[in-house]
Order: C-alpha cells, then structure tokens, then sequence
C-alpha cells in the first residue's frame, strides 16, 4: 500500500526575468562561464569543502556538472548545456555564454517576447542558412587527404583547455597521439557504412606528458605477481582467444524462482567445480592460448589452465568487452558446456608491457581498428582534464567525418557571422521579416541585440585586458595586448587575426569591436588557397559549433517566452 | 471539521477561478507564453499545456480540486480545451453571479421564508444547475444542430463521393492546434512534422480513423525523445524504434523473421512455488546439461526456422544470449509489454510458446521484417525494425529534439493531444433534443449533412402522436399529483434498432440528477407496467416503418416516458415555469441528429461568437423567462474566450471590432471567415462546453464543504463499517 502524503501547494511567480533574484543569478553563472572560455581562460577550483577531492577546470562539462544549480531558469540553460556537451562533447561554454548574452540582450532591448523570439529564430535560420551554404567564408572544407587540418582542430582544442597545463611541446605530442589513435579507429578497407572503432585511453598518472604513446590493439593491466605466472610467452604467429561473459567463479546462479533441496552429502560446490574443469580440459584440447573473463576464474581452474600453458586473465570489466570482442572476432561466451569452436578469436602478437609502475598484457591484432591511447599527465586532477579534452578531440574527428567541414576559431566565426547579419539586415530586410508583420526598427534592434551577444562571446577570448578589434574586408577578429595599446600605431601590433588565416600585410580597415559598428559587407566564399597557404589554423568543429549555436538561440528564447515559474516545494 | 461554503460556493468557486484564469490565460492562443514547473526532484518542465500546469500547482483549495478534476477527465477524454475550460468556468460564474446580485428578491426567493440564507442560496443555485441541464440537454444541441451547422465545414473532401481527408485542411487544423500547444516558433514545424508522419502512417485512403486511433493508443512507443539537439532535428523515421538496444546484433539481410518470447528460454531448475530436489552430484550435472542441450536446440531450431530476431519482454540468462550468437540471431531484451503488444497488433502474431516436448515443430508466430539494425540518436542506440503491417497503419516513428527535456516532453504532449483530437474529429457526434412539433419539422437539419457518407446514421424521427397515448396513462393518479407532475421529465430510455427489435442501444443523454427527494409510491409503481406495454404498443408502428425504410442502417428511436412524478407543494411555486413545459410536451418531438465526423470552423473564437449569436436570438424567440436567462449567461461568457484571445492585439484586430465584423456578416448573411487562418474541431468545442457546463452544475449543486481527515474510503462490502 502506497503512503499518502500530504502535497504543498506549488510556489507560483509570475514574469521571472524581471525578478533581481533570478538576474543577479544569471549574471553570476554567465560570470562563471565566460571567465572560463578559451585559452587564456581561467581555471576553476571545485572542491566540497570536506577534504574530498579536488578539481581544476575550465571545462563546462566538468564545470556544470558539479556546479550546484537550484535556479528554476539557470538550471534551464545548463540543462540545455549539459544535454548539447553529453551530444557533442564540444562547444560547451561557447553554448552557454551565447545563450546567457542573448537573455541579457534581447531583455534590454525592451521589445515584446513574441516579436522578439519570432526574429531571433529568423536570424537563427539566417546564421545556420549561411553556415552550410558554399559561400559561407568561415567554413573550410577538410579533405581527408592531409592531416593539417585536423592536426589543427585537435591543437585548437588542446590550446583551449588551459587546464590540462600543457606546455608548447606538449601540446603537440599529444595532438599528434590524438590523430594517430584517431586514424587507428578507421577501418581500412570502408564500404558504404563505416563502423568505426575504438581508441580506449589508458589511465597512467605521474608520468611526464610526453610519455603518452598510441599503441595498435589493447592494453590489460595485470599485477605484477600475476605477470610472473604468465611468463614466459610462448612464440607463435597467432593465438587463439577465448571471451567469457559468464562468471567461471563456480558459483551457482539461475536456479529458478522455487527451492532447491539438496540431499545430505551432495556437494554442489565439487559439482560446479568439476563442471569448470571439464571447460578447461575442453579448452586445452582446442588449443586456446588466452582466455579472458569478464567476472573471476576459480583458482583452481586458473592453475589447471596455466600448468597446461594457457593464459588466464579475468576481471577485465564490462568497458573492456566490447573493444575485445571486436579486435579479437571473438563471440563472449555465456556457456559452462560445450562450447562452441566458432566463438573463439584470435591475436596476432602477445607480449608484456611495462609503462610507469604499470605493468600490461599487449594484444596486438590482425586488423587495427582498436588502438589504446596512454595517457600520461603530471597530477590527478590535470590528467582528468587532459582525458576530457581527449575525449572531447576524438569525439570532434569522428563528426568532422560526417560533415567535412571545420569552422574557423580564434573568434573569428564570431565576428564574420555578426558582420555578415549586420549586413544582411540592413540590406535586405524583407527577406529575413518574411511579410510577418514585424516593422523594419524591430529587426533592428533584434539584430543588434543578436550581433553584439556574438561579438561579446568572441570578446570574452580575451582576459587581459586587451584590445579586440575586426577587420572591415574579413570581419575577422584581431586582439591587442594590454600594455602596448596606447602607445603605437595598431597595425605594427596586429600580426595574424584570431583563426590565423589572414596576417595584417593586407589593406584592411580597422574598428573596435565594442565601438560603434559602420555596416559593411564581409567578403564570403572563402578562396581555397587561402586555407592552404596558411599553415597553423585555429580551427573549430563545425557540427558542434553549429549545433551549439542553434541549442543556444533555442534555448534563449525559452528563457524569454518564460511567464510563469511554479515550484514545487514537496 | 465542517466549513460553510460562505456566501455560497459560487463566489469561493469564482475567486478561485479568477486566480487559475490569470496563470493559464498567459498561455492560450498563438501568443501565449510559456510556464516553467519545477519538480521536487530538481527537473524542470516547460510547459503551455494547461491540464499539466493545473496538476503541478497542487492547488489546496477544495474548489480548485474539484476543478482540476473536472478538467482532467475531460482532457482524458478529448486531450484538448484545458485553458479553456477555466477561462470559460470563470466567464460563466462571473455572469452568473452579475445576475444573482440583480435579481436578489426575483422569482427566486419569493416563496422561500421558513429556511436560512444558506440553504436558500443553495436552492437557488440548484435551480440554476437544473436550468443549465435543461440547456444542456435540450437548447445546445437544438441551437448546434439547426442554426450552428449550416458554418461547418468538413476537413474532408467529399468530391467523389468517398471521404478523402483534404491534407490542406489538415494541416490548417494542425497549424491552428499547435499555436496554443507548443512555443511560438516551433508550431509550424510540428505541425508540419504531424502531418508528414500522418499521411505517412496512414496506407489506404479509408484507414485514418484507425491509424489515429492507434497512434493515440501507443504514443508513448512511437516516439523517441532526444535532448541537446535543437528542436529542427526532429523528424520522421519509417519503421519502429524500439526503446532498447540490442544485447545481441547480428547483421542479417535477406528473410528476416522475429519471435516475440514473454519467458525465459532457458528451463530453470524450479519455478516459484515448487521443489526441486536433487540427490546427488551426477543428477545435478544432468540436469545442467538437459537445461543445456534444450536451450541450445531450441535456438538452433529458431534459427533454421529463420528467426532472426528475438524481441523479449523478459532478461534472458547468458547462455540463451551465447546460443543466441552462435546462430546469429540479435536479441532485443526487456521491452516493456506496451511495446511488444504495439509489435503484436502491428504485425499480428503471437508471442512464442516454448514446446514442452522436444520434438521438431513448426513455429507459426513469425513475422518478416524489412530491416532490423541499429539506430543511434545523439550517442544512445536503440534497435530499428521494419515492421511489416498487416492493419491499416504503416509503422514510423517520431523522433523528437528538443535543447532540454522538458521542450522535449512539452512537445510530445502537444502531439499526443493532438492526435486524441483527431481520433474524435474522426467520429460523428450524437446530438439528442427535444423540439416543439409545430416549430420545425426535424427532417430539414438532417439535409445539412448530405454531403457526410453514406453510412451515416441520419436520424429518423418519431412521431409525437406515438408518445402522447403513455403521457394520460402515468398521469391517472389523483388530481393533485397530475397537476403538481411538473417534473415529469422525460427520458428517452429504448432504441431500438431497425429490424428484428433485438438490441436496445441506450441513448446517451446525460443524466439528470433527480431534483427533488420526494416521489410518491404510486407513481413508481405505476412505471414498471406502463414500461412493458409501451414496447407492445409500438410494434405494428416500427415494422410498418422499417418496411417503408428505403436505407440499411437506419435507427428507429422509441422513446418512452420515465416519468419522475414530484410531490412538494414548496417546489410547485418555486417553478412556475415548469408548468407550461408539462403542457407543451405534448407537443413535443424527439430529434437525434449528429456533428458529422470531420466538421471544423476557422479558429480564433469563431465557434464561440456563432453560439453567442445564435443563442442570443434562441433566448429572444423563448417565451420561457428561465431558459432566455441561461441561454443569455452562457452567450455572454462564450465570449469571454475571444476577449482574452484578442487581448493584446489592436486597431483592426482588436475584439469588439472582430465582433462587430462577425455579427454584421452574420446578419447579412455572408461569410463569416473569407480565408480562414486555421482550423478547429467542432466536436472538440462542444465537447469542451459540455464539459464546463458539467463542472458547473457540480460546483451549483455543492451546499457544504466539509474537511475530513482521511481519505475519502471506498466502500466494497457492508461490514466494512465497524471500523468507524
């Protein structure tokens, strides 16, 4: 029988974004985020005050998960992050400093909420429209046949992930390792549909950075004590493998929902254990040279296999089943008796490994597309940021498969898209209105609303104080350090702008980026040397980029539309 | 402990009205806004969908309870008018009450001295609730069916003579839908996707009521929510997802079978409730290996039968799983038993029944599919089938993007609202009055619907002269019950069906809670007989009649009088009204006619503004004071709807100039709408006003509001008692 409770009535407040309580919230979480962004980024603490763990990052999926949000309407938008970052992995913070600068935006612009959702989804569809059409001039298509550009995506993504505390080196050692695990996960001979494979990152901590290393196959730890048993490895051109998803512990499970009564004297323990070593004879006469479990092997059937020269490691974990089945071709086996001889696999190579204080059993497989990155970093809490911002890379490479286009970083992105709907605006009006009903002054102030959140986003890249500027021929985005800005003329301090494509040789006019905005019309279709010319790009994944963007507008405009908020206080 | 309604529950009913009509009129129409709910769990759900802003304000307030309720049941029933409803329940207390504080010392009370000012406001409220019934029963459906549907307009198109459901049309409807359901830039997307995803299930030109049927049944595993991707990425997907992923894939082209298993294949050593006993070692291997080779056989013999797809309901044991690829069959575990019986009624086949005996069998329950393989939507995979459909509903699937969940859950709530108020657009509405003989002959509304199909019940009409015979025989009584028998309201209780007289179908009229508790003995006693002889009396006339009938289908109502004879000289002078209808009655014809299926009006209040000039020129023509006075209060608040539609908009869309435009159009007699923005369903509206008027009549009738401190019990048997 269910308890009844007596339920609360719900908390009900009307227009929330008028509230200072909720104001003042969201100007602290977009304080939050935007100190974070980029790679001059600042780092954040996480710690809970009780002597756990501690955490430093800058990363918004490290950040917002722990970030203790109770807000009604903040915890929207991280929600909205959150679900964009487990889809994307990428483009977290850009996401969320978008969308907290819409918000604050659009509300000064003091227009009503319909009209102002309605022309912000207008220049949404004007953004994405212009993002993947030809002459879009902040995409750069990637051709699979150089490594530069995702070389450069990879980098970009390191450099922007300060906590990982990386130095110049370093920071191409493991761009270098990400493409390689990266490459090692493409099937070689693809049909129609490519099933990629898996890279599988190592933990080893303490160790220099540089001591990462990609290796083909997989790698499982084992004890040293356990290591000694194994060896020696006999030499052969190939093993037969062996996979099992069901416990060889000699436990009995699945006796049914009724009882079983046992007589005096049976042992069912001896009975399972016969049972086990049985397998084990079966397996030594197929010749297996390495079986792998799941769960745990009995001792007695570990001892059985290894007299009999079979390798036996267990407790490999779930994580592991999946790659392992694949690399291997072997089907887990979920049977005590008779086992099928179609279910076992194979390696190439066997051999042992010792990095750190870890020792490893290699695997080496016929046909790579299973790779193990080991990953080193100096302390715990740089190694989980150092994974994250792996994980992050890998999983951008494998979309840039599916649309083979990166966008230009550095800020740029930002600024050309905010030049090119000022453009657009005030040029062509009506095609973007679309007969709505909404005046020519409204979409101006929406427009500006929209244009300066995009160039405050590309703004908050810079921490020190500097001075942004943009290019009137690129609309490109350009930085100034802070000390030398009041001295000397600015295009000596101007080297390359933010994505490195253009270098300031060019005849280019010049504007602060937080002055007041004379309309020009950025120049679109990107020429194709000028992508090849340049040599390091600050690149950006176009799918997440692209998805962020849209999450982030949609999501503004949630918050906007937002009259009421009921709590529900039981 | 007891609490008073004060001042009557119409004025607590009404304050609590006004306060749910501030929160819910925020976000009604194409304007509206959203509301953000947050759960005690910490999620937080955005939403525009009444009925669920309703439910999460855990209102305390009895009244506002019994409202929730009232607008819950009807949401079960049509998924569509949350917001209306309150907004028009507001509307209808505030007239109510404007014309309560007039008439203060009215007919009402005139006769009333001995009782105290709570009980007589609670008398005159019930009269008001009788009036409403009365309007309920009789006027609505008078007024809909003779004035209101010469607007209809049909969403199919009926060129050829068969329904075929005009896709403009639809998605004018759906448009007009979505607007008060979902964010203002996301409406026409949906609907869009809606349409799409219809037409595409539906494949043969006559199956759409099925198809909305189903969807409306098994929305829940038809469509798949993903979040942290913007809304435009939702879209259609051809065949099932299944909301699981595979344990086991194995690609398979070519003849691809499924089973569908609700148990474990693998034989357990016992099953609940029994002993296995086991004396020694060797049996316990044995009987391992029994388990074992019958497993191994049984997958074995799946796969020679092609199954290459194992859909189950229940975890199989690792070693079902191992057989399972060794043969090459994919698994597909715990689907929950919505989804396995959406598989079932899709492809009709049974679940698998393990053989007891181990001997080769054919197994019949397979279907083919198209496809089987992996989907993966935003990093989470789920199993693909491409169900071959053996009804009228092709499988596809909805995938719904949304940034966050709640977006998510908002909008699927809107389809399956959505798809609710299809499956009743898709249904012909009974309507059921009583009419005067000598006003109108019935049979001329029925031609307004000659263009609905064929099979159409048109009603037939009764001759009055057949009932006026039983009205002297119940009425035989003394004298002073035969004048004070105003109550003597009639029910109409037997159709019988055209031509063997077998079935009596039960009429739908709503019931009338009796008014009074007095009845006198002689009456009822007098009913039953009268009951029989009335059935006797009109054979000759139906067989004459189903003779004379040219079509199959149609209905010959019979209507016999179950009077309620009311003995109290105090309720005799409070009616004096109720006099003059015990004379008219017989006069008085029975007209069963209906809202076709597919009738809609253009949105924006039109329904509401039609009714409201119809009733008004109903309560003009009625001599009768009481029903001109409720038709008149239900007018004014039906326009209490496009007032707040219109709130915001100005200059030539501002309400009185809509009003005056429509009213002048009406008046001579040209079209209301010249291109209408949208569509809405006609049967949802009126379904929508009966239900308010219902709500009404509840919160009328309640004299007392009394706080108890458990639940209220149910009571199953008479010695439950004791433990009070």
């Amino acid at each position: 029988m269910s308890r009844l409770e007596a339920k609360r009535a719900s908390l009900c407040k009307s227009e929330p974004l008028t509230s200072e309580r909720v104001k003042a919230t969201l100007s602290v979480l977009k304080g939050v985020v935007t100190s974070c962004y980029g790679p001059a980024g600042r780092l954040k603490l996480l710690h809970n005050g009780r002597g756990g763990s501690v955490r430093t990052t800058s990363q918004s999926a490290a950040l917002l998960a722990s970030l203790p949000v109770t807000q009604p309407v903040s915890k929207i938008l991280t929600t909205s992050v959150q679900n964009h970052v487990s889809c994307f992995s990428d483009c977290g913070l850009f996401t969320a400093i978008l969308c907290c600068n819409l918000v604050e935006n659009i509300q000064r612009a003091g227009l009503t909420t319909t009209t102002a959702i309605t022309l912000n989804k207008h220049l949404l569809s004007l953004c994405t429209e212009y993002l993947k059409s030809e002459i879009c001039a902040c995409r750069l298509p990637v051709d699979f046949g150089s490594a530069r550009p995702l070389l450069c995506l990879a980098r970009s993504l390191l450099t922007s992930k300060p906590a990982c505390l990386l130095t110049r080196e370093e920071v191409e050692h493991v761009a270098a390792l990400i493409l390689r695990a990266f490459l090692l996960s493409v099937p070689e001979n693809a049909q129609d549909r490519i099933t990629l494979g898996k890279s599988v990152i190592v933990p080893l901590r303490g160790q220099r950075v540089t001591d990462s290393t990609v290796l083909p196959g997989m790698l499982i730890e084992i004890p040293e004590v356990q290591l000694m048993r194994i060896l020696p490895i006999k030499k052969s051109d190939s093993f037969k493998v062996a996979l099992f998803c069901a416990s060889l512990s000699g436990d009995l499970s699945e006796t049914g929902e009724g009882t079983v009564v046992l007589s005096y004297g049976v042992s069912l323990e001896n009975a399972v254990l016969d049972q086990l070593l049985h397998l084990g004879r079966q397996l030594v006469s197929d010749h297996v040279d390495l079986v792998i479990c799941q769960k745990v092997i009995h001792p007695s059937l570990k001892q059985f296999l290894r007299t009999h020269g079979v390798i036996a490691v267990d407790r490999v974990g779930v994580a592991l089943m999946e790659p392992l089945s694949k690399m291997t071709g072997t089907q887990p086996i979920g049977s005590l008796k008779s086992v099928s001889p179609s279910s076992y696999g194979s390696v190439k190579d066997l051999c042992t490994a010792k990095f750190g204080f870890k020792h490893f059993l290699h695997l080496i497989p016929n046909e790579a597309t299973v790779c193990s990155l080991l990953l080193c970093n100096r302390n715990d809490t740089a190694w989980d940021e150092l994974k994250l911002t792996c994980q992050t890379a890998l999983h951008a490479l494998q979309l840039t498969i599916k649309e083979p286009y990166v966008l230009l970083g550095g800020g740029c992105t930002e600024t050309h898209l905010a030049a090119y709907i000022r453009h657009k605006t005030r040029d062509e009006p009506e095609s973007i209105l679309r007969g709505d009903g909404y005046t020519q002054t409204e979409l101006r102030l929406i427009s500006e609303a929209f244009c300066s959140a995009l160039e405050s986003l590309a703004g908050s890249l810079e921490h020190d104080g500097g001075e942004i500027l943009t290019d009137r021929k690129y609309g490109h985005f350009w930085s100034v350090q802070a000390d030398s800005a009041s001295a000397v003329n600015w295009p000596d301090l101007l080297l390359r702008c933010g994505c490195g494509l253009y270098s300031s040789q060019e005849e280019l006019g010049w504007s602060f980026l937080k002055g007041t905005h004379h309309p020009f019309v950025p120049q679109t279709c990107l020429p194709r040397e000028a992508s090849e010319s340049a040599s390091d790009l600050t690149l950006d994944c176009f799918t997440a980029k692209l998805s962020g963007l849209q999450v982030a507008v949609e999501t503004a405009n949630l918050i906007l539309d937002l009259s009421y908020v009921i709590e529900d206080r039981n | 402990t007891m609490a008073m309604a004060a001042a009557g529950s119409v004025r607590a009913a009404l304050q609590v009205s006004e306060v749910l009509e501030t929160i819910v009129s925020c976000c009604l129409g194409p304007e509206g806004r959203h509301i953000l709910c947050t759960k005690p769990t910490g999620e937080v759900l955005l939403s525009r969908d009444g009925g669920l802003l309703l439910k999460a304000l855990h209102l305390e307030h009895p009244m506002a309870r019994m409202m929730v309720a009232c607008v819950s049941s009807h949401l079960r029933k049509t998924g569509d008018g949350a917001k209306t409803f309150i907004i028009f329940l507001c509307h209808l207390l505030r007239e109510l009450r404007t014309i309560t504080d007039k008439e203060k010392d009215s007919l009402f009370f005139k006769n009333i001295q001995t009782h105290g000012r709570h009980w007589k406001n609670c008398c005159q409220w019930k009269f008001i609730s009788q009036a409403l019934l009365t309007f309920q029963t009789q006027i609505l459906d008078y007024v809909m069916d003779h004035y209101l549907s010469r607007h209809f307009l049909s969403i199919f198109s009926s060129s050829t003579g068969k329904r075929t459901l005009c896709r403009s049309s639809l998605e004018m409807l759906l448009e007009a839908f979505f607007c008060g359901r979902v964010g203002r830039n996301n409406h026409t997307f949906i609907s869009q996707l809606m349409c799409d995803y219809f037409f595409n299930c539906v494949s043969c030109e006559s199956g759409f009521e099925e198809v909305s049927e189903l969807v409306d049944d098994c929305f829940v595993e038809l469509k798949v929510g993903v979040t942290g991707l913007p809304v435009s990425d939702s879209r259609i997907i051809a065949g099932l997802v299944l909301h699981r992923d595979f344990s086991v894939y194995c690609p398979a082209g070519g003849d691809i079978r499924i089973v569908i298993v609700t148990e474990t294949i693998q034989p357990l050593f016992s099953t609940s409730g029994s002993e296995f006993i086991l004396n020694s070692e060797a049996q316990f291997q044995t009987s391992q290996f029994w388990i074992t080779e019958k497993t191994k056989a049984i997958m074995k013999h799946l796969q020679s039968e092609n199954v290459r797809l194992l859909l189950s309901s229940v975890k199989q044991p690792d070693l079902v799983i191992y057989y399972a690829r060794v043969n090459g069959i994919s698994v597909v575990e715990c689907l929950s038993s919505e989804e396995l019986s959406l598989i079932q009624r899709v492809t009709g086949i049974a679940p698998f029944v393990l053989p007891q005996a181990s001997s080769q069998y054919k197994i019949s329950n397979t279907a083919l599919v198209k496809f089987c393989k992996p989907l993966i939507l935003s990093s989470k995979s789920y199993a693909h089938l491409g169900l071959i459909s053996t009804c009228s509903f092709i499988p596809h699937c909805i995938v719904l993007c949304g940034p966050v969940q709640g977006l998510v859950e908002q909008h699927e709530g809107a389809l399956h609202g959505a798809f609710k108020m299809l499956r009743q657009l898709f249904k012909d509405l009974n309507l059921n009055y009583v009419t005067q003989a000598s006003d109108q002959n019935c049979t001329s509304s029925t031609h307004v619907h000659k263009n609905s199909r064929e099979s159409n019940q048109l009603p037939e009409i009764v001759n009055s002269s057949n009932q006026r015979t039983y009205q002297g025989t119940v009425v035989k009584n003394e004298d002073e019950l035969a004048k004070t028998h105003s109550y003597s309201k009639v029910y109409s209780n037997l159709v019988v069906s055209s031509k063997e007289l077998e079935t009596y179908i039960p009429c739908s009229i709503p019931e009338v809670t009796p008014a009074t508790t007095y009845q006198t003995d002689q009456t009822l006693r007098c009913l039953s007989p009268n009951k029989a002889s009335i059935i006797d009396d009109h054979e000759p006339f139906i067989e004459s009649n189903s003779a004379s009938s040219t079509r199959e289908n149609t209905r010959i109502e019979i209507s016999s009088e179950n009077a309620k004879v009311t003995e109290t000289a105090e309720k005799r002078s409070l009616l004096p009204v109720r006099y003059k209808s015990l004379e008219m009655s017989a006069s008085q014809s029975y007209c069963f006619s209906s809202i076709p299926a597919g009738c809609v009006l253009p949105v924006g209040g039109n329904f509401e503004i039609l009714l409201h000039y119809y009733l008004l020129s109903y309560a003009k023509k009625c001599q009768q004071s009481e029903e001109a006075m409720v038709s008149i209060v239900i007018a004014n608040a039906l326009l209490g709807i496009p007032k707040t539609l219109y709130k915001s908009k100005k200059g030539n869309y501002c309400f009185p100039q809509i009003y005056t435009r429509a009213v002048h159009a009406l008046q001579t007699n040209q079209p209301m709408v010249s291109n209408p923005a949208g569509l809405e369903s006609v049967a949802g509206k009126y379904q929508l006003l009966t239900s308010v008027l219902q709500c009404l009549t509840n919160i009328l009738t309640i004299d007392l509001v009394i706080n108890i401190k458990r639940q209220p019990q149910e009571i199953y048997h008479q010695d439950s008692e004791e433990e009070l």
